[in-house]
C-alpha cells in the first residue's frame, strides 16, 4: 500500500502558523496503516504543533478530525460540516488525498504533512519497503516476481550490470541483494531461465503523465 | 365495528398509502442531490448502438448470469412471482373488481376465479417458503426479529383471508372482516415499515448511483 | 505514547456528542436501517463472509444491525463496552472494500463508515497493538 512519512515539524508549523483555525484532518486508510496519518498521529502532531508554536509566543491549536480514506468522496460527509469553519487545513493523508480534499474545498489553503514515499510492503511492524514504481508496464512474470526497477540500482531490464559483487551484492552497498543475481537463482529454480536471455525493448515509461483509467464495465456511464 | 372497517377505514387506507409514499418519495428526494457529471477521458469513443428486441432479450440473459440467478435461483423465481401476484392477484380478482363497479362504476379486467384462486395459493406457498427460510437457513436467522415475522403475516394475511373467505371456510362475515383489516393494515404499515421496498427499490437502484445501480444513477447523499 | 492508549479506556463516553452526530444522519441512515428486509442476500457479496466460512456475523447486513443499528436503538446512550464491541465490528470484521450488494439499493459502507466516524469521535479507533496481531485497518 501507499507509505507515507511526516514531514518535520518545523516544516509543518511554517506552513500553518498564520493561520487562526486550522483543521488537521487524517486519514484511516494507508498512512493509519504505516503509522504516520491516522487519528493517533493526529492528536500527537497536534500537540506538537501547539508546543511548538507556544514557544514563539503563538497560540494555536489545530482541531483534529479523521476521517476513513480521504481519497473517496463517500467518506467526506462528515468533514463538509466542518470544514467550512476553518481558515486552513492541513491533511495527514498521502498526496492522492491532500489533492481530493484540496479539490472538494478550493476556497481553503490544504497543507500536507506528510510526504508520500512509495508503494510497498508491510516487511514487518513499523518497517516498509517500496516495491513498485507504478510504471504501468509490469514485467515481474518474467523477472520471476522481483521488479527490476525498484530492485535493482540502476534499474536495468536486461541483465546485471557488471559490477555485481561475487556474494550476489549490488556494488552500491554490501547490503544491498543484486536484484539481477536473485532473478536469476529464482528464474532457475523455477526452470524458466531461458527469460533471462530475452532481449526487453526500450520502454515507454508510461508513468510520466498524469493517469486516468475508467474501468472497462463502466465506460459506458460517462459516455457523453 | 364492521361498518367502520368496511367503509372509511378502506379509505383511510389507501390515503395514508398514497400520502405516506408520497412523503417518503418527497423526503428522498430532499435528502439526496443530485451529483455533478465528469466526464473522464475515455479510451474509445462508446457509439449508441442500436439495440434491437432480440439484442435487448440476449443482453438481459447474459446479465442475468451476473445476478442472484446463479446463487440461489429458487429464491429468484419464488420472490419474483411473489412480488408480481402481490400487486396482480388482487388487482384482477373478480371479487375486488365487482366492487369497484359497484363503487366507481369501472373496472379493471378480472381474471377466472378458478385461476384467482390457483394465484392464492401460489402467493401462499411462497410466503411459506419464506417463513422455511426465516426459521431454518442460519444466516437469516441471525438477524430475524419478531417484527419480521410480523411483517411478514402482515402481507400474507390479506392473501391468506381472501382464501379462507372464498372458500367460505370458518365464518364467513369475520373472515371477510379480517381480509378487509388485514388488507387495510397492510396499506397503511407500508410506507414506514421494511414494505417500504415496494417504492425504495426503484429510488435507490435507479436513482442512486453505485455498483449495481440501474442507467446511470446520478444522485447522491 | 502509551498515554495516548490509556486514554482511551478511561475517557467518559460523551453521549450527546454521539447522539448529535447521530441526528446529523438520521434521515439518510435511519431509512436505510428500517428498509433493510432482512434478506440476507447481501451475504455473499461480502468476501470475509466467505473466507469465515459464511460465519453470519460478517453478513454486511448484521454488522450494520449491530453496530449503527445498536447506536440509534440506544439512542447514543452506550458505554464503553458496547462501544468496543462495536468497534470490534465496523473495524476487525469490515475492511471497508466497498464491495457489498443489496438487492434494495442500501449503501452498507457508508453506514459502517459512519459507525466508524461515531466511534472516532469517541478517541475510539485501532491502535497500533491491535493491528500487528489481525487486520484491523
Amino acid at each position: 500500500m501507499i507509505v507515507a512519512e511526516r514531514k518535520p515539524l518545523d516544516e509543518i508549523k511554517e506552513m500553518i502558523k498564520t493561520f487562526k483555525k486550522v483543521l488537521n484532518v487524517g486519514c484511516g486508510g494507508c498512512t493509519s496503516i504505516c503509522f504516520t496519518g491516522g487519528q493517533r498521529e493526529v492528536g500527537q502532531l497536534n500537540e506538537d504543533l501547539e508546543n511548538a508554536l507556544k514557544q514563539e509566543g503563538k497560540m494555536l491549536r489545530p482541531d483534529g478530525f479523521t476521517i476513513e480514506r480521504q481519497c473517496n468522496g463517500d467518506f467526506y460527509p462528515e468533514l463538509d460540516e466542518i470544514a467550512n469553519d476553518y481558515d486552513a487545513i492541513l491533511s495527514m493523508a498521502c498526496g492522492a488525498g491532500v489533492q481530493f480534499l484540496a479539490d472538494r474545498y478550493p476556497s481553503k489553503p490544504v497543507f500536507p504533512a506528510l510526504n508520500t514515499t512509495f508503494v510497498g510492503i508491510d516487511r514487518d511492524i513499523g518497517w516498509f519497503e517500496e516495491n513498485c514504481r507504478t510504471c504501468r508496464e509490469c514485467v515481474l512474470g518474467e523477472t520471476a516476481g522481483i521488479c527490476p526497477i525498484t530492485r535493482c540500482a540502476k534499474s536495468l531490464f536486461n541483465g546485471p550490470c557488471g559490477g555485481t559483487s561475487r556474494d550476489g551484492k549490488c556494488e552500491v552497498s554490501k547490503d544491498t541483494p543484486c536484484a539481477w543475481f536473485e532473478i536469476f537463482k529464482r528464474l532457475k529454480e523455477q526452470n524458466r531461465l531461458e527469460n533471462i536471455l530475452k532481449i526487453k525493448p526500450a520502454r515507454e515509461w508510461r508513468n510520466q503523465t498524469r493517469g486516468t483509467m475508467v474501468h472497462e464495465d463502466y465506460q459506458e456511464r460517462y459516455a457523453k | 365495528m364492521v361498518d367502520f372497517v368496511q367503509g372509511p377505514l378502506i379509505s383511510i387506507a389507501f390515503i395514508v398509502f398514497i400520502l405516506g409514499l408520497l412523503f417518503q418519495w418527497i423526503q428522498f428526494f430532499r435528502l439526496t442531490r443530485k451529483k455533478e457529471w465528469g466526464h473522464p477521458p475515455l479510451p474509445r469513443e462508446i457509439k449508441p448502438e442500436k439495440k434491437t428486441a432480440g439484442k435487448i432479450v440476449a443482453s438481459c440473459l447474459t446479465s442475468l448470469k451476473g445476478t442472484l440467478w446463479k446463487t440461489d435461483p429458487v429464491l429468484t423465481v419464488v420472490t419474483t412471482v411473489f412480488h408480481v401476484l402481490l400487486i396482480g392477484a388482487p388487482l384482477f380478482l373478480l371479487g375486488h373488481n365487482i366492487l369497484l363497479y359497484q363503487s366507481w362504476g369501472w373496472s379493471l379486467f378480472s381474471l377466472p376465479e378458478a385461476l384467482s384462486d390457483g394465484l392464492t395459493l401460489i402467493v401462499l406457498v411462497c410466503g411459506a417458503y419464506f417463513l422455511g427460510r426465516r426459521l431454518l437457513v442460519a444466516r437469516v436467522r441471525a438477524i430475524t426479529t419478531l417484527y419480521d415475522y410480523v411483517v411478514l403475516l402482515i402481507a400474507v394475511a390479506p392473501f391468506l383471508t381472501g382464501f379462507f373467505a372464498y372458500r367460505q371456510w370458518f365464518h364467513y362475515e369475520t373472515v371477510m372482516m379480517l381480509h378487509i383489516l388485514s388488507g387495510n393494515i397492510m396499506l397503511i404499515t407500508i410506507p414506514f415499515t421494511k414494505l417500504g421496498h415496494m417504492l425504495f427499490f426503484f429510488l435507490y437502484r435507479f436513482f442512486l448511483g453505485g455498483e449495481y445501480g440501474f442507467l446511470r444513477g446520478a444522485r447522491t447523499w | 505514547m502509551d498515554q495516548a492508549i490509556s486514554n482511551q479506556d478511561m475517557k467518559e463516553v460523551d453521549a450527546k456528542k454521539i447522539k448529535e452526530l447521530l441526528n446529523r444522519r438520521k434521515g439518510k441512515m435511519k431509512r436505510f436501517l428500517s428498509y433493510c428486509a432482512h434478506c440476507s442476500l447481501c451475504a455473499e457479496s461480502c468476501f470475509l463472509y466467505m473466507k469465515y466460512k459464511k460465519d453470519p456475523r460478517y453478513m454486511p447486513s448484521y454488522k450494520v444491525i449491530h453496530s449503527l443499528g445498536t447506536l440509534y436503538r440506544k439512542r447514543g446512550k452506550v458505554d464503553r463496552k458496547c462501544l468496543n464491541e462495536i468497534k470490534g465490528i465496523v473495524w476487525r470484521n469490515c475492511v471497508l472494500c466497498g464491495r457489498c450488494y443489496c438487492p434494495i439499493g442500501i449503501h452498507v459502507p457508508s453506514m459502517i463508515a459512519f459507525a466508524r466516524a461515531v466511534l472516532r469521535s469517541q478517541d475510539i479507533h485501532p491502535q497500533h497493538n491491535e493491528a500487528s496481531s489481525e487486520s484491523w485497518l
